[in-house]
């Protein structure tokens, strides 16, 4: 991988690594990703992506290696990372007993957004994101399409310019996965830089370049449909167990 | 900050949805509360007493009538030998008895001394112990009646008798009530506030919303101080409920400084909700925090001196309970309410609660990473 | 059905072992608990302080004041100090009780009526305020024998204690420590670990396979009664090694009866997590129903008997009240089922009348 300068650059890394004990989780990961890209981080389970998100989030100490998010260093200044970045977890992380809105306001005001400002931020997600019916109903009560949805908006209160997305359409049915894209898409059509992990291998025609993870190390990364040519695959399934398998015996 | 004031409404309105909450904070307590403070009293009364009399003398049976006369026991009656009263001692029918032994007069007046033997029940060894007091008084009190009357005093020896004048300060009719009422208040605020925070961070990590907040620019401090104030205010509330109860049923009311006492519970809230949060540092699941938090209060009640004064205690545990907030708590609350007492004599109690709070609070910061290393 | 309620049980098991910590404190703390308490804490009081103010200096006062002094249950801090400061001397807790000896003690001691001294005492603890009289009143007792009999008995007085000769704390709380400890874990763990699968939604997950409920909850809940037993068990031994807390009766039935009482709780446990969402609720809920309850009413450290005739009815409502009856009388007096069978009768009566409300309520929340 080619040092780009961190101009124009979200997100940098370079031989960034995290060790727990002797198992090496992620193995000298080097990438970059230029603003407004949707950018792919695929992978079988394990394989080191949800580790990679958390490092870059600010939410775990790289054991070696370095990098920059928003023009941040990752290790010194990750507190300063927080303030330009929005991540969805896995698990959505909300409050069960609180309402889609009360959820939104919760986060906006520990961003130190003003509660006039909140106001307006959760006026335009609930539209942007089509949700206005469901914005004073307890979260437990909503399913998982709903849930996905107030989670992207409560990642997205502060208008952050770069959102982690880690595995933000698990669980998640098919009609609900694709409109949760087409919210990803509007969310890089205005500039935002989007770092998705997934384990849908569908889903990762839809981003810019997609890097796949094995075993703590990336075993490509490039655009989609150059991938495919360059494995021959016309589906990118094929071009996941070519990779893997290549990876394998390398 | 505006940010600590999100979290507060956001913890509140997690309180208010939990309907249950209101029941066990407010209802349960306030019924214990009135249960236990008309029940409970270490007064050792109403002790089912026999007497063995073998001698059947004037003077025995004097000692049977002061037997049935005194307030303490409830004269169950003569028993027909030693082996009957053991018999009643065994099933618990009676738990002490007096034997008087046969050719009792008639020994003492041959100045022989006879023996008079009480039998007692010790498996509640304090019970006993008082019980066992009030027959030796009883009997003291008869022998000082039949010295008198047998040996007329002379004037050079000084023989009236010493009256003792008891003056019951704060409390004039030993009412139980009044110790253990403010004592059952500071109790049932430790569970409250000590169970709720020690679970409240735990429940976080669990759900995962932790992780989303760790990811913010909220620094932990403001999210522990944001927790700490919604059930330091629910723990004003239960203590308003438990100083009106104590008011309109018990008529006990606040002898001191209203504003003392509330500022003295907002120190102490402060220390154990700063313990409860550092607890729920320490635990990885709801069920470990809870736990620990259970662990420390089942030891914060029995070492806080309501149920054993402290002074009674071995020095090692002694020791222990300036650990204690709830020790300190149940102190002021007794003083201020019934004495009146001032801050002058309370600041040191006031100081401890204090460096409790703030080193727990500390210690709860510093463990709260909001990046693993 | 017993395979699957072994794999029940197992997996139980798991979660229990996988949580070491809880487990260890589960069973440390009755242990500490019971070194605090078994090493010699009496509700006698020792060393009670006291303030002398003698306004009337003669001999005849001053052998008060020593026969006071002297005596292991006060402890003198402060002398004659003015009437005013009394207040002070109590609210800075110098001093729990005052002597005053009125300045016309001597005089008034040769004529009939005898003399009068004042015991001003801090009644805010009105159980020491009584501890104080009581004591006080002996040394005055004491004082007014030597006076009077001049010095000679007429007869003597010998206690005999029975079952525990040297009326030792342990022996008394050995036994309440057991009944404490086996309903707080039982209810505490049971109900939560049920309100932990629904929590989690597992619950659902295991009620729509081929399960009866009723084999769920037998196979949650009996890790938890063994853990239960053995943290009762631990005491017993403990107790009996350590403190030498007799045990006359027949240990055998002291395990059934323990059983027996461990089954109360986890009913109890059962029925509030059929009402708890959360594991919040459950907790709160089962340390609210139990603690207080019976810590103060049944027996364990306060008397029964002393209660108004009111608050009977409701020790009679614990079974504690009654587990605490049967393990001290096994324990330390040896009786047997034929002294304890009412005991030990409601105790049982109580269990069952908890598993027909717990099973009545857990299915009623199915539908």
């Amino acid at each position: 991988m080619s040092e780009a300068d961190s101009e124009g650059y979200a997100v940098q890394v370079s031989d960034l690594s995290r060790r727990f004990g002797d198992f090496i989780a992620v193995d000298r990961v080097s990438f970059g990703v230029p603003r407004g890209e949707i950018f792919g981080f695929l992978g079988a389970n394990g394989a080191g992506k949800t580790t990679t998100i958390r490092m870059l989030c600010g939410l775990l100490m790289p054991s070696s290696g370095s990098g920059t998010v928003a023009g941040y260093d990752v290790i010194r200044d990750y507190e300063k990372i927080k303030l330009r970045i929005g991540y969805m977890s896995q698990k959505f992380s909300l409050y069960e007993d609180l309402t889609a809105r009360e959820n939104m306001e919760f986060y906006g005001g520990i961003y130190g957004l003003r509660p006039a400002g909140i106001r307006r931020r959760i006026g335009e997600l609930l539209d942007s994101l089509e949700m206005g019916e469901q914005a004073d109903k307890l979260v437990a009560g909503l399913p998982m399409g709903w849930k996905q949805r107030v989670a992207l908006g409560a990642a997205l209160i502060h208008d952050p310019e770069i959102v982690f997305l880690d595995e933000p359409t698990s669980g998640v049915d098919p009609a609900s996965r694709r409109n949760f894209w087409l919210l990803i898409y509007r969310l890089a059509d205005r500039g935002k830089t989007v770092f998705v992990t997934t384990h849908y291998m569908d889903e990762a025609e839809y981003c810019g370049r997609v890097s796949i993870m094995k075993s703590g190390r990336i075993a490509a990364i490039e655009n989609p449909q150059r991938l495919k040519e360059l494995h021959g695959a016309s589906s990118m399934q094929e071009v996941f167990i070519k990779v893997l398998s290549e990876a394998e015996k390398g | 900050m505006r940010r600590i004031l999100f979290v507060v409404q956001k913890e509140f309105r997690q309180i208010r949805r939990t309907r249950a909450y209101f029941a066990l904070i407010f209802v349960a307590p306030f019924i214990q509360l009135l249960i236990m403070g008309s029940a409970l009293t270490t007064e050792v009364k109403n002790v089912p007493m026999a007497v063995v009399d073998d001698d059947r003398s004037p003077l025995s049976r004097e000692i049977v009538r002061a037997a049935a006369a005194t307030a303490s026991f409830d004269f169950l009656g003569a028993a027909a030998s030693e082996k009957d009263a053991t018999a009643m001692l065994d099933d618990g029918r009676a738990r002490i008895a007096v034997l008087v032994p046969p050719h009792f007069e008639r020994d003492v007046k041959d100045l022989r001394t006879p023996e008079v033997q009480i039998l007692v029940d010790g498996v509640d060894g304090n019970s006993a112990g008082v019980a066992l007091g009030y027959a030796t008084a009883m009997l003291a009190q008869v022998q000082t009646r039949w010295a008198q009357s047998m040996a007329p005093p002379s004037p050079d020896q000084g023989a009236g008798t010493i009256t003792m004048v008891p003056r019951m300060w704060y409390n004039a009719n030993l009412d139980s009530k009044l110790n253990f009422v403010p004592g059952l208040v500071g109790i049932l605020l430790v569970i409250v506030t000590t169970f709720l925070t020690a679970i409240n961070l735990v429940r976080e990590k669990e759900i995962g919303t932790l992780e989303q907040i760790m990811v913010t620019p909220l620094k932990g401090l403001q999210l522990i101080i944001g927790k700490i104030i919604p059930f330091t205010i629910l723990g004003f509330a239960q203590l308003t409920i438990g100083l009106l109860a104590a008011g309109l049923v018990f008529g006990i009311w606040m002898k001191g400084s209203l504003l003392l006492l509330y500022f003295l519970t907002l120190v102490f809230c402060f220390s154990t909700l700063g313990l409860g949060i550092f607890v729920s540092t320490l635990a990885k699941t709801q069920q470990q925090a809870m736990f620990i938090a259970w662990f420390f209060m089942i030891f914060a009640m029995l070492l806080s001196g309501f149920f054993v004064p402290i002074e009674n205690m071995p020095a090692g545990v002694r020791y222990l309970t300036y650990l204690n907030p709830l020790r300190y708590f149940i102190l002021i609350l007794r003083e201020v309410y019934l004495k009146g007492t001032e801050f002058r004599f309370l600041w040191k109690e006031a100081a401890m609660m204090g460096a409790i709070g703030a080193v727990a609070l500390v210690s709860a910061t510093i463990r709260f990473q909001k990046r693993l290393k | 059905m017993n395979r699957i309620l072994l794999s029940i049980f197992r997996k139980e098991i798991t979660h229990i072992l996988r949580d070491p910590q809880s487990l260890v404190m589960v069973l440390l703390m009755p242990l500490l608990m019971l070194f605090l308490y078994g090493y010699a804490i009496t509700l006698d009081m020792k060393g009670i302080d006291t303030a002398i103010i003698d306004e009337s200096r003669t001999p005849e006062s001053r052998a008060l004041a020593r026969r006071l002094s002297t005596t292991n249950f006060f402890r003198i801090r402060a002398r004659d100090l003015p009437l005013g400061g009394i207040e002070d001397l109590f609210k800075s807790r110098t001093a729990r009780c005052v002597l005053v000896i009125p300045s016309d003690y001597a005089i008034r001691l040769m004529a009939r009526g005898g003399a009068e001294v004042e015991l001003i005492i801090d009644a805010s603890d009105p159980n020491a305020a009584e501890f104080v009289d009581n004591y006080f009143g002996q040394v005055v007792a004491g004082q007014n024998a030597s006076l009077a009999g001049g010095g000679r008995l007429l007869f003597s007085v010998s206690p005999r204690v029975f079952y525990n000769p040297d009326m030792r704390s342990a022996d008394f709380f050995v036994p309440g420590l057991i009944a404490v400890i086996l309903i707080l874990i039982s209810t505490l763990l049971t109900s939560i670990a049920i309100v932990r699968e629904k929590e989690s939604g597992t619950m659902e997950q295991i009620l729509v396979s081929p399960i009866r409920p009723g084999q769920m909850i037998l196979g949650k809940v009996l890790p938890y009664t063994a853990i239960g037993f053995v943290a009762g068990v631990l005491i017993l031994t403990v107790g009996s090694l350590w403190f030498h807390v007799p045990i006359k009766g027949s240990l055998l039935l002291v395990l059934a009866m323990m059983l027996i009482y461990t089954i109360s709780g986890i009913s109890l446990g059962i029925l509030v997590s059929t009402i708890a969402k959360t594991q919040a609720v459950a907790m709160l809920a089962a340390v609210t129903l139990t603690i207080l309850p019976i810590i103060m009413m049944s027996g364990f450290i306060f008397p029964v008997s002393s209660m108004p005739k009111v608050f009977q009815w409701v020790s009679a409502a614990i079974p504690a009240t009654y587990f605490l009856q049967i393990i001290r009388g096994i324990v330390l007096k040896g009786s047997t089922v034929l002294d304890l069978y009412r005991q030990a009768g409601i105790l049982v009566g109580m269990d069952l009348l908890l598993i027909a409300a717990s099973v009545r309520s857990f299915r009623a929340r199915l539908e």
